[in-house]
């Protein structure tokens, strides 16, 4: 039976100030949310609509049906994701100002850098392969960390910039196609294949790259799809519906 | 067993989770998700269609990607083509196993595991085989989860190309299969992310309901009173998450 859900508390929101807004926030208790009464929520593996109670610190809810983790409320999840996905960027920054990889052999030294591989890639008669490996390591984990910043560092301060909506979809789009993790093991297996061809050593860049792997697995592991949304449908009411 | 959500004329939102009202009319087609403006769905439209063609463009693909080579070494001794296969015999004669595993696992093992685990998945969702649904979660969570790991071959044709100038003695360009293969695994991706894990507890929904009218005597009690309406999910502790950043 569709029945439209209206808890007596959704029609009071609306009229309430910013602050009482603000204070929907209780510390250690969940995050707040664009209606105080229960909210609905359907498993994404069995489609079972069930109550979502707001959270502890630490604490999970899963589906009783299947058993599938449904969110959770994870501590300081967006201070989490401002400070991963800086740390990322500026290490990204280096992992493509420095080379990753050098190697001696008789007396040339080729020095590797990420985008001098694309760029050999569409020189040697390949540019599908030069694309995708632009996109999968280099377009996708920008958009993943530099979307993320953009969104979660007004969150903290309950704003949102404009475009804060369509930024947060993408970012969850390019989430799967960001492969710097997978990229990273081909230059191990590449580095234990021409072990014994020349001399080859690690540098700066190989490093950073490292660190952006484990700062966008960080970011991403200390954010709860969940909590942002519903940050970000607070923070995206106009100030007036908030104030009125 | 509860009721899913698209029965009581709810559709939960792909993109952020967020459950608003869809009625079943035509109309309702061009319905929007009113937090993030992505069209709702009660479930992905034309999932196991999708999932199918997808599913066999990849393994036509796969075809060439082992037979053509994923490059082509040229050196003092003359130019030498080497196929997935061939490059994995070699380094697992040559003595470096890691390196042999790694390819074999990521080039052939994870394709061909994700390819069977989606025809499984079609074929469960389709009606053709029983099989435990919790189960079949597992096996589609674990399908998303690893199938970008394949990609690993061609960054190692990436690198290697690039990072072979020796001069004039030894070159390494990208052969064709290594094209194929990145579509194999783009392709797989996509196929996994269209299939609707929901149309499994759907078929499975109506495989109980089926049982039980067939056979009236077994009543209620097998599977449990029907429950309507709105459930409550499982609160667990997870004491992990209470470690605090300093
Ligand atoms: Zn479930
Ligand atoms: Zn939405």
């Amino acid at each position: 039976m569709p029945v439209r859900y209206h808890h007596p508390a959704a029609a009071a929101a609306t009229t309430t100030t910013v602050a009482a807004l603000m204070k929907r926030h209780h510390p250690g208790l969940s995050w707040p949310q664009i209606q105080d009464g229960p909210m609905r929520v359907a498993c994404h593996f069995c489609d079972t609509l069930q109550e979502s109670p707001r959270l502890r610190e630490g604490d999970a809810a899963y589906c009783c049906c299947c058993g599938r983790q449904l969110y959770r409320n994870r501590a300081h999840s967006l201070a989490r994701a401002v400070s991963f996905s800086s740390a990322g960027l500026i290490l990204m920054v280096i992992a493509h100002s420095f080379p990753f990889l050098s190697m001696k052999s008789g007396g040339l030294s080729t020095r590797l850098t990420l985008v001098e591989t694309v760029f050999t890639f569409w020189g040697e008669g390949s540019p599908l392969l030069a694309v995708a490996v632009t996109f999968f390591t280099i377009f996708a984990p920008l958009v993943l960390l530099g979307g993320l910043l953009y969104i979660s560092v007004p969150l903290r301060y309950g704003a949102a910039f404009p475009g804060s909506l369509t930024v947060a979809c993408w970012f969850q789009r390019f989430e799967p196609w960001s492969m710097l993790e997978v990229f990273l093991l081909g230059i191990l297996v590449s580095l234990l294949k021409l072990g014994h061809l020349a001399h080859v050593t690690y540098d700066t860049g190989l490093w950073a790259l490292a660190g952006v792997v484990v700062c966008t697995s960080a970011a991403m592991a200390g954010i709860d799809r969940m909590e942002l949304w519903d940050r970000l449908e607070i923070a995206q009411q106009p100030v007036t519906e908030r104030a009125a | 067993m509860p009721e899913p959500a698209a029965l009581q004329g709810f559709a939960s939102c792909h993109t952020c989770g967020k459950v608003s009202v869809l009625s079943a009319d035509p109309a309702a087609e061009t319905a929007r998700c009113p937090r993030c403006r992505t069209p709702l769905h009660l479930r992905k439209p034309y999932s196991l269609q999708r999932t199918w063609a997808l599913l066999l463009a990849a393994g036509a693909l796969y075809v060439p990607a082992n037979l053509l080579p994923i490059m082509e070494v040229r050196g003092i001794q003359g130019a030498q083509n080497s196929t997935i296969l061939s490059g994995v015999i070699t380094f697992w004669q040559m003595g470096s196993y890691p390196v042999a595993i790694i390819i074999f696992t990521a080039s052939v093992v994870i394709p061909l595991m994700k390819v069977a685990a989606l025809v499984w998945l079609c074929l469960a969702a389709q009606g053709h085989t029983v099989s435990p649904p919790r189960a079949l979660n597992r096996v589609y969570y674990i399908t998303e989860l690893l199938g970008r790991w394949s990609m690993v071959d061609v960054f190692v044709v990436a690198v290697l190309a690039t990072m072979v100038k020796l001069g004039a003695l030894m070159t390494i360009t990208p052969g064709p299969a290594a094209v194929s293969f990145a579509g194999v695994v783009i392709l797989t991706m996509f196929s996994a992310m269209s299939f609707d894990p929901r149309l499994i507890w759907d078929r499975h929904r109506e495989s109980l309901l089926n049982s039980r009218n067939a056979d009236p005597a077994v009543g209620d009690n097998a599977y449990g009173p029907e429950e309507k309406g709105i459930s409550t999910p499982t609160l667990l502790h997870n004491p992990c998450d209470r470690l605090r950043l300093p």
